[in-house]
């Protein structure tokens, strides 16, 4: 057990990993990603995950996010234990409170800035998805392009299209993989200021995986990883 | 989400699919199946339809029953409930003589009104050639004759005929009778009367040797019907013929040109097929990383392949209607072009090739596409995280039995022949096999010899050695349709051509008195006429089969005709030509006995087998002999050929005349009243009309032969273009990578190009390995042609392929070479 969530659970917790372990099978034989891993995150909390590569850090995101499954262990999200749920009911919990923001930005290549920010309201059904798509993607500062295809923009605008995706639906936690890792860092540092304004505004929980210390630094709480093993800092 | 909830979300994304040319491909290859599935249907089935009822015209109709009593009414009555129009005929042999007092004996045709039910007389008056509208009928109390018979007579316009009990005036010369050709032993020469005119004639008297037809002609399905219905109650009373019994040599010419166009639409469609199942797959590895995103932000799976399915059926949909759209003109352009040319009547289109081209399109994609899509659904949410995570496999045993499936349905839904399907669908298996297994190796091979300078683009190809292998396979197929069309077609055509030279003998001429062959032979050659030689003829009927008479005290019509048939024998040493021995064997001269050959399907028809003895009556006399081997007959070849030719001990004794073929360029009349003269009683035959009509539909045929592999062409293009495709990302991001390090334009372009003409040329060398097997296989088996093999398959297979494909690769990749590699390498990351 390596770190201080092992004590009283809060309720208000959107997400509490337990113990989780994840093991492949490579060439060599079984390989062990993460060793019993467990951490939680508190609403409006911020935690970021450093370590070198290799490491797990993205391995552990997938599992928090139920992108993957551990071996061993339990994922709580939103009061729901990940592991009650097959894949499409850890979608539908993800439609319903999560976002996320990728270090290759994964816009939809056919779909229009507009487009991309619409799809996770449009996924849920929800009502005016084109007006309540414009405001955030005028919110990002990219309004004026709406119509563009991620093509057609800079690496900067695509996260920040991204990060309107990531918030358009209002989610209680916000999972971000190495978010500022494809840009330069004075883009970098705007879309980070963008990414914690925005998740002030919502409350939402952020589990971040960097590299980067200073971005580390902005969050209320750094762990690292360390050969699939996690400790705070 | 509910079903129209998820049908609005795939409207929309289709929408953005298109507008962002995603489906472009899929499309255009969807579109191309289904128009020329489509456009071959459409005029296959419509010239397949006009040819047909052309030749019902050598039937003068499209069903005729006849036989040797007179036309029952019930027959009528019958053809008059279903609507089907009817006309008669009553043949018969007779004597006519004219003012002064000289006799020839013809054959008679009395005709009713209406006849010919298909195709048209041709005629002119006695003293003028000029052709003459048709006039239907002669009216009563006149007669239409031959040429032939007005040199002989030396007849003139208006001049009397007396017939039976009644003087016939003459009016018209018939220069051509549409279904002359359905009785070419007529030897005599032709009288046609109104049928009234028989009564009171006093020409027909019980026992008479005449022939009763009723034709009948109109809607397919009446005919159908009525023939079902003649076949039904009166097949042992009356002989029934339809167009496809028509005489053996338009039967092999219609065959044929049905088995060219079947064969076209098949290709095509298998063409289409394969391109549909690269852009298709190109789709799925698109969207796979996309399905990752969408299930990332909430999708469930199944809404994901939802999606994928109803945006497929819907691009299946639109393609479909464009694919009919464009069908239906292209055939209308032929159909009009090929109408005026040859003032042949089409008849309209049907329903069926808009339904089955749109079925092919949809079975083409559910097969080949169903599959990869529903797996695109399933990758590993984790890819968006992380790429190691594996992406789109759609390499499996039930893919491939899915698709080979699809294959089976559409072969099958075009051809309506499981056999078929199976052997196109093991050919296809067989194919592919080895252009994976070859084309591996081949590339492995080009490795090892290739020079630093082609180093790099062969460890391309290696790297992506499974779709390399996929790309090698598809160019391979393309460039074989290719050559097939351009090359493989024309052999086969043009074979097809010279089975019926231009010197095809036109002129049959019987009756040669054993005395008069050798003088007859001396004034051809005088004339230069080059005879295809003398064959005795000996006139007999048969008698029993297997020791048992075949007179009985019951017949049925059947049994009564071979009984009273008389039948050309011919006895010879050895194998005429253009025949070929299918069972048995051949006799040598030495061989004692008395020996048979008999046709193949003649022999089928009675059941006649090697080791059966027949007994033939000559002149009252009866002779026996052992059937020794069957024969196939190149009916096509117009030379003399017989259904019986007996060994020379069986017949050479017997009274007997000769017969001769040749081609004859001058006019036919003129030196037949030559010879009519020299050579009493002999008797000349005209079949220059039925040539030039075999001719005239072999030409027809080509012409839409070559109008339907136009299609297969675009489908070849659409699969070289769908298989360009298919690697492209790869090639962009790797090209990109390639610049990013450094190289040059014209590297990388040399990379590129390079890799592009090793996959060509491998393609091309297989591609001509197997269109000469092809075309091999079809000249033997389906067309019964001769084959050569033609070095010009692999000089263009090889070298157009190796040319054509660095072309169409370079053309395609050509954008990316001058994308910056920064925007090549983030767009496709």
């Amino acid at each position: 057990m390596n770190t201080s969530a092992e004590s009283q659970t809060p309720v208000s917790s959107p997400l509490i990993a337990t113990d989780i372990v994840k093991r492949v099978s490579g060439p060599t034989g079984d390989m062990t990603i993460l060793h019993g891993v467990s951490m939680q995150a508190d609403a409006g909390e911020a935690v970021a995950i450093v370590g070198p590569s290799g490491s797990g850090k993205s391995t552990l995101l997938g599992i928090l996010a139920g992108l993957d499954s551990p071996t061993e262990g339990v994922v709580t999200m939103q009061g729901q234990p990940l592991t009650d749920l097959d894949e499409d009911g850890r979608a539908k919990l993800r439609a319903q409170s999560v976002g996320f923001v990728f270090q290759s930005f994964q816009l939809l290549p056919g779909l229009s800035a507009l487009e991309n920010v619409m799809l996770p309201l449009e996924l849920t059904q929800q009502d005016n998805v084109k007006e309540r798509a414009m405001t955030v993607l005028d919110e990002v500062g990219l309004s004026h392009r709406a119509s563009h295809h991620p093509l057609q923009l800079s690496g900067g605008e695509q996260q920040r299209v991204a990060v309107a995706r990531a918030f358009v639906s209002k989610p209680t936690l916000l999972f971000a993989d190495e978010p500022t890792g494809n840009l330069d860092s004075a883009t970098g540092d705007r879309i980070t200021e963008l990414m914690f304004d925005m998740r002030k505004s919502v409350n939402a929980a952020l589990v971040l995986v960097t590299h980067d210390d200073e971005l580390a630094a902005s969050c209320n709480r750094r762990l690292r990883m360390n050969d699939g093993r996690l400790s705070e800092l | 989400m509910t079903r129209g909830q998820q049908f609005g979300f795939a409207l929309k994304a289709l929408k953005r699919d298109l507008s962002a040319g995603e489906l472009r491909v899929l499309a255009l290859a969807l579109i191309v199946a289904v128009a020329s599935v489509t456009a071959v249907g459409f005029f296959t089935d419509r010239v397949g339809r006009a040819v047909e009822r052309q030749a019902a015209d050598v039937l003068a109709a499209d069903l005729i029953a006849s036989s040797g009593f007179p036309v029952k009414q019930e027959w009528l009555d019958e053809a008059q409930k279903r609507g089907v129009d009817t006309a008669m005929h009553t043949r018969f042999p007779s004597v006519v003589i004219n003012d002064d007092d000289e006799s020839q004996l013809v054959a008679v045709k009395a005709v009713s009104a209406g006849y010919p039910l298909r195709g048209a007389l041709k005629l002119a008056t006695l003293d003028n050639p000029t052709e003459l509208a048709n006039l239907a009928t002669p009216a009563k109390g006149t007669a239409w004759i031959d040429p032939q018979l007005r040199d002989i007579l030396q007849l003139s316009q208006g001049a009397t005929l007396a017939l039976g009990a009644k003087d016939f005036v003459v009016e018209r010369i018939i220069t051509f009778e549409p279904d002359a050709g359905e009785n070419v032993m007529e030897l005599s020469p032709r009288v046609m009367i109104h049928i009234d005119d028989l009564e009171g004639a006093e020409l027909l008297t019980e026992g008479s040797r005449a022939r009763y037809s009723l034709l009948m002609a109109g809607e397919e399905a009446a005919v159908d019907g009525m023939s079902e219905w003649m076949s039904d109650n009166f097949a042992t009373d009356a002989r029934i013929q339809s167009v496809r019994d028509s005489g053996p040599q338009l039967q092999r010419a219609l065959g044929r040109a049905e088995k060219f166009l079947g064969l076209a639409s098949v290709v095509t469609v298998l063409l289409a097929g394969a391109a549909i199942a690269l852009a298709v797959r190109h789709f799925a590895y698109r969207q796979a990383d996309a399905s990752a995103v969408l299930r990332t932000l909430g999708a469930s799976r199944e809404d994901v392949i939802v999606w994928l399915v109803i945006r497929l059926a819907l691009v299946a949909t639109i393609a479909s209607i464009i694919g009919v759209t464009i069908g239906w003109f292209a055939q209308l352009v032929l159909a009009n072009f090929l109408s005026t040319w040859f003032s042949l009547e089409l008849p309209a289109p049907g329903i069926k090739p808009p339904i089955v081209g749109t079925l092919t399109a949809f079975i083409t994609l559910a097969g080949f596409g169903l599959l990869p899509v529903i797996k695109a659904g399933q990758v590993p949410v984790m890819r968006v995280l992380q790429r190691d995570y594996s992406g789109l496999q759609t390499g499996s045993i039930i893919t491939a039995v899915l698709a080979l499936a699809a294959t089976f349905c559409v072969v099958w839904l075009l051809s309506g022949d499981l056999l078929l399907s199976a052997i196109v669908v093991l050919g296809v298996v067989a194919m592919l096999s080895v252009f994976a297994l070859f084309g591996k190796y081949m590339i492995r091979a080009v490795r090892t010899l290739a020079g630093a300078r082609f180093r790099l683009s062969v460890a391309g190809l290696e790297r992506r050695a499974s779709s390399s292998v996929v790309q090698l396979s598809a160019f391979a197929m393309g460039i074989m349709a290719l050559l097939l069309i351009a090359i493989v077609r024309v052999d086969i055509l043009s074979a097809w051509e010279r089975d019926l030279p231009e010197d095809a003998p036109n002129v049959f001429v019987v009756n040669i008195q054993p005395e008069q062959v050798d003088g007859f032979g001396a004034r051809l050659t005088d004339q230069g006429i080059q005879s295809n030689g003398f064959f005795p003829m000996v006139r007999a009927r048969i008698a029993a089969f297997n020791g048992e008479s075949i007179i009985k005290e019951v017949m049925s019509e059947r049994e009564e005709r071979r009984a009273r048939r008389e039948y050309n024998l011919t006895y010879a040493n050895e194998l005429p030509a253009a025949n070929e021995i299918v069972d048995g064997q051949w006799w040598s001269a030495e061989e004692e006995g008395n020996f048979l050959s008999i046709e193949e399907e003649w022999a089928n028809e009675y059941n006649y087998q090697v080791g059966d003895t027949i007994t033939f009556k000559v002149a009252g006399v009866e002779t026996t002999g052992t059937i020794k081997n069957l024969r196939k007959v190149d009916w096509e070849s117009f030379q003399v050929n017989f259904f019986v030719v007996a060994s020379p001990s069986m017949l050479n004794d017997f009274p007997q005349t000769f017969v001769s073929s040749f081609y004859l360029s001058d006019d036919f009349s003129k030196a037949t009243s030559v010879w009519a003269r020299e050579f009493p009683g002999i008797a000349t035959l005209d079949i220059g009309a039925i040539v030039d009509r075999i001719k005239t539909l072999m030409d027809r045929a080509s012409l839409a032969v070559e109008y339907v592999f136009f299609f297969t062409l675009l489908a070849g293009t659409c699969v070289l273009l769908a298989a360009v495709q298919s690697s492209q990302g790869e090639r962009i991001r790797e090209s990109a990578l390639l610049r990013a390090l450094g190289a040059s334009h014209q590297q990388v372009r040399h990379a590129v190009v390079a890799e592009f003409a090793i996959l060509g040329t491998i393609a091309g060398f297989l591609a001509a390995f197997f269109a000469t097997i092809i075309a091999w296989g079809l000249s033997r088996e389906v067309f019964e042609l001769p084959f050569s093999v033609n070095p010009s398959l692999w000089l263009f297979g090889v070298v157009g392929g190796a040319v054509g494909i660095s072309i169409a690769g370079y053309l395609a990749t050509r954008k990316v070479l001058h994308t910056p590699p920064i925007v090549a390498l983030r767009n496709t990351g």
